[in-house]
């Protein structure tokens, strides 16, 4: 896109608030191009293609924040839209107890463009879905399931950014990703295996991001999986345990109880009625133990692959590196220009809007665990005596302040005298977060680290859907509380 | 609205009839294929968000999509945009029409469904909420954010109103239309040392009990202060309506044609047999008071049905393809098309019983109170296992009454187990929204408090 025509009727937007009344605003238009396609049970269940663009205008106006969003990309529809944003503003500083304050930002005029090897919306279709074919249909030589499927996901977000303070930010975000299930039923049981994590796996980059995890090649032993879980052992009930967790079971760990609460908004109270708070209160910055020695935690939205990398985030501010918890010790937040200047401090530009119609609110960028120096997996089970290994994510919940958790895995195996032992089925942990993090005493080296992706995160109202990264190699946790469900 | 590209104005629908009318039709006719099927839901809404007791995010947005899918045969695709301009429906025609060329076959496709006639509901459109501007939100979201102050409470939540029209066309000669509209307040009230919950859902924003809904967060906000910790373990429970919702939601996405094809559902294979106590589940597209509309997202009537009735399984809902393949009638259930969830029930009520929420909680020697659910997420589905933490008002009830305010207990619990267990039902249903309340509005539910015998919490939080 050359966005000409965009940027001249971003130019109109920001006039039109400024001339009603506007303090400050910002124009995103966005377009944003996906397929998703399903095999399933050996038919095509559907192939979607989808295109939605659009614009939306954020002002402050009398000491209130607006938001105003249209598909309709005519200069009447810009004028309206703009105009209504600065309306919706004033109605704001009807309840106004103190004047938004943001935190500078250097306006830049840039461009950005996620790196990509293989284009996936270039490649032929055919090559597309029939990845998907081949993995689904080596699924069903496994004897016994009842249900197999495999999906890719792709995505192209293409996006300008223009706000009243200078800034003219063009970005071009390129993701894909994917997987394959199969599900056994049997004396009610029902159990799944999903590979390589569930079937939302996802990476920032083109048809690479999918095609190294060899889905057909891996098809066997994931339908193997499923069958042989519905006799295999129950989860141990309600006992304290040593617990491995692979790298995709501890990227959601990592996001539901670090991501979330180190997120300012919450902190600050903005999202209290619905995604609640955090425990991670500003008094406890620099100085609180959240996790052992072992945890080191990074928020960084320039990783390679990491579905939080990006130029610039949707308030203008560029990508950053930093620390979410150095050595154990809680020392950093994700913030926004806003929520920044409360603390006195520049935002390190997480603010992110689910297409053109969704205000920007802080989001994870990539927030992952770092490698420490435990070795290979492998390496991690001989060493451990007695414990469980769980592997891929099957359930998750967490509390409103993010301290009280439990999640189940799809697959657990036994460790017995550090080797790996009996398959278990329906496995569950729950703990309390700082606990729980401060019970780790080792973390794979940097080999099994991987880029994992959360494509399905939920926050604000209106519901809003971000896409974040999550580095993470698996780990070790002593004394977990194991089992919840006979 | 006139015409698609042109501002909006008017208190009434969006688009209105002729006009998605004329732009599905111009859709179909582009298309080149054996058939073809046009939805569009255009929607419009406002959010005014607050927090610490003043507005802090206040949005409103015009959205609109266009669904095309074509079958060439046993070739299926579908294409979505938001543009409804010529330009952009001539687009979203011809690349539909070009993918069902590539796509594989899919032998179990059986075609379109042929239009069927759609009775009349009753009316979900209300103009009032059509015509809400920012400030009439802005001072419904004061009413709420004043007296929590007065109460030395801080407001969290929103006020919202939606407009929503809906619109299925295909070759065939399927037509339907339903303009809807929504408007919702939800208020966390929040103290140092506890919070409460209320949730408000009306058609009519004139109607909205906004009030009401302030006055029941603040007063019970009140009492939750200072949360004592109560054991883990098994407790008699009353659940509000709040939680209702949420059992009500898990057990409906198992009630369905598909999640007794995959070996899911808790009713699979147990239909004429009793899965729960003695409740009845219906769902019911002619609702007045409910979000009425007798159709699905493929334009097939919506039959009444009773689910689950005095605890013995009756029915599961289902689409077109579902009911196909499975050899069963179709209910007309089909949501907006996607991969995962081709069916649901859009309008469940469980019935109400006789008793007042004071009557169900006298019914309690000792027990448990619970205003809302939190991250509930299946932990088994089979056997609706779901984890979930309670949240803004949970208390102790002894010798029926409420005696003080307890910390927030995680559970893990079988739902319909957890019905087999019902000692009473509240007499009031409460009209309440799935959670996401602003992307397509596709189901209402209508819910009562309920008295159980038992609910398993299995672990206890900080607050």
């Amino acid at each position: 896109m050359t966005w000409a025509h965009e940027r001249d009727l971003a130019r109109r937007a920001l006039d039109t608030a400024r001339t009603r009344g506007a303090a400050y605003a910002d124009v995103r238009f966005v377009r944003r191009t996906t397929e998703d396609s399903l095999v399933k049970n050996g038919r095509i269940e559907t192939v979607d293609r989808g295109e939605t663009f659009g614009f939306g205008v954020r002002a402050i106006a009398d000491g209130g924040w607006g938001f105003a969003a249209s598909q309709i990309t005519t200069a009447a529809e810009v004028d309206r839209v703009a105009a209504l944003a600065v309306e919706i503003a004033q109605a704001s500083a009807l309840t106004k107890l103190a004047e938004p304050l943001l935190s500078p930002v250097r306006p830049v005029v840039a461009e950005y463009a996620t790196p990509v090897e293989v284009d996936a919306f270039a490649l032929p279709f055919e090559e597309r879905i029939g990845l998907l074919v081949a993995a689904e249909e080596a699924l069903r030589r496994q004897p016994g399931l009842r249900t197999t499927r495999a999906r890719y996901a792709i995505q192209r977000e293409e996006k300008l950014f223009l706000s009243s303070e200078g800034a003219d930010i063009v970005q071009t975000l390129s993701e894909c990703g994917g997987g394959i299930a199969a599900e056994a039923t049997g004396d009610g049981e029902l159990q799944i295996r999903t590979y390589p994590d569930g079937l939302r796996f996802q990476n920032s980059g083109g048809w690479e991001c999918l095609a190294a995890w060899d889905l057909v090649g891996n098809a066997p032993r994931i339908a193997q999986d499923a069958v042989a879980l519905l006799t295999a052992k129950s989860c141990p009930q309600d006992v304290r345990t040593t617990v491995i967790l692979t790298g995709n079971q501890l990227s959601l760990q990592c996001h539901e109880s670090c991501g979330h609460p180190i997120e300012l908004d919450r902190v600050l109270g903005s999202e209290a009625a619905m995604a609640g708070t955090s425990f991670l209160t500003t008094d406890r910055l620099g100085s609180f133990r959240y996790g052992s020695e072992h945890i080191n935690i990074r928020i960084d939205s320039t990783s390679p692959r990491g579905l939080g990398t990006f130029g610039y985030d949707d308030e203008g501010v560029p990508a950053s590196d930093g620390w979410a918890v150095k050595d154990g010790v809680f020392v950093g937040y994700l913030m926004s220009r806003e929520t920044a200047a409360a603390l006195g401090t520049t935002s390190n530009g997480t603010m992110r809007a689910d297409g053109w119609s969704r205000l920007p609110i802080i989001r994870m960028t990539n927030v992952s665990v770092m490698p420490g120096r435990a070795g290979s997996l492998d390496d991690l089970i001989a060493d451990t005596d007695d414990g469980i290994l769980m592997d891929t994510n099957r359930s998750w919940s967490i509390d409103d302040r993010r301290l009280n958790f439990q999640f189940g895995t799809e697959i657990a195996w036994e460790i017995k005298k550090g080797k790996r032992g009996d398959m278990i089925r329906n496995p569950t942990y729950t703990g309390v977060t700082p606990e729980f993090w401060g019970s780790c005493d080792a973390v794979c080296s940097e080999g099994e680290w991987v880029m994992w992706g959360t494509p399905n995160c939920g926050k604000g109202q209106p519901g809003q859907t971000a896409h974040t990264g999550h580095g993470a190699a698996p780990a070790r946790f002593r004394n977990v509380r194991v089992g919840v469900v006979k | 609205m006139s015409v698609a590209g042109e501002r909006v104005t008017s208190a009434g629908p969006l688009f209105g009839e002729a006009e998605l009318r004329r732009i599905a039709h111009d859709a179909l006719r582009q298309t080149d294929g054996d058939a073809a099927e046009a939805v569009i839901v255009a929607r419009t809404g406002g959010l005014t968000r607050f927090a610490n007791a003043a507005i802090h995010q206040n949005v409103a947005s015009l959205e609109a999509t266009l669904r095309v899918r074509v079958a060439r045969g046993t070739r299926v695709a579908t294409q979505a945009t938001d543009r409804l301009d010529p330009e952009g429906v001539r687009a979203v025609a011809r690349s539909a029409s070009e993918l069902a060329r590539l796509v594989p076959e899919n032998p179990q496709f059986a075609g379109l469904p042929a239009p069927r006639p759609i009775p009349p509901a009753p009316t979900a459109f209300a103009e009032r909420t059509a015509s809400a501007s920012p400030l009439d939100r802005a001072k419904a979201a004061k009413l709420v954010c004043d007296p929590a102050r007065a109460k030395k409470l801080r407001a969290a939540g929103f006020v919202s109103t939606n407009v929503q029209e809906i619109a299925i066309a295909s070759t065939l000669g399927t037509w339907a239309y339903s303009p809807e509209t929504t408007s919702e307040v939800q208020i966390a009230a929040i103290g140092d040392a506890g919070s409460a919950f209320a949730h408000r859902v009306a058609l009519d924003f004139d109607a909205l009990d906004v009030r009401g809904a302030a006055d029941e967060a603040i007063s019970k906000a009140v009492r939750a202060q200072g949360p004592r910790e109560l054991a883990a373990g098994e407790y008699e429970v009353v659940l509000e309506p709040y939680c209702v919702r949420d059992i009500v939601g898990f057990l409906g996405q198992q009630l369905t044609g598909l999640a007794v094809e995959e070996g899911r559902s808790f009713v699979g294979g147990r239909l004429g047999q009793r899965v729960t106590g003695p409740v009845t589940l219906v769902d019911d597209p002619f609702d007045p008071s409910g979000l009425a509309r007798a159709f699905d997202f493929e334009g097939q009537p919506s039959d009444r049905l009773a689910l689950i009735e005095d605890g013995v399984a009756r029915a599961v809902v289902y689409d077109s393809g579902t009911a196909h393949r499975t050899g069963n009638r179709n209910t007309g259930h089909a949501l907006f098309p996607n991969a995962f969830a081709p069916a649901s029930a859009m309008h469940l009520r469980l019935e109400a019983g006789t008793k007042t929420r004071e009557e169900l909680i006298r019914g309690v020697k000792r027990g448990v109170l619970v205003t809302r659910f939190w991250y509930t997420r299946w932990v088994h589905q089979l056997r609706t296992i779901v984890t979930g933490m309670t949240r803004d008002g949970t208390f102790a009830i002894e010798d029926g009454e409420i005696a003080y305010p307890v910390k927030n207990f995680r559970f893990t619990q079988s739902y319909h187990e957890a019905l087999a267990g019902v000692r009473g039902i509240g007499r009031d249903l409460e009209l309440l929204l799935p959670a996401d309340a602003f992307g397509i509005q596709a189901a209402s539910q209508r819910v009562p408090a309920l008295h159980l015998a038992s609910f398993a919490f299995t672990g206890v939080t900080a607050h």
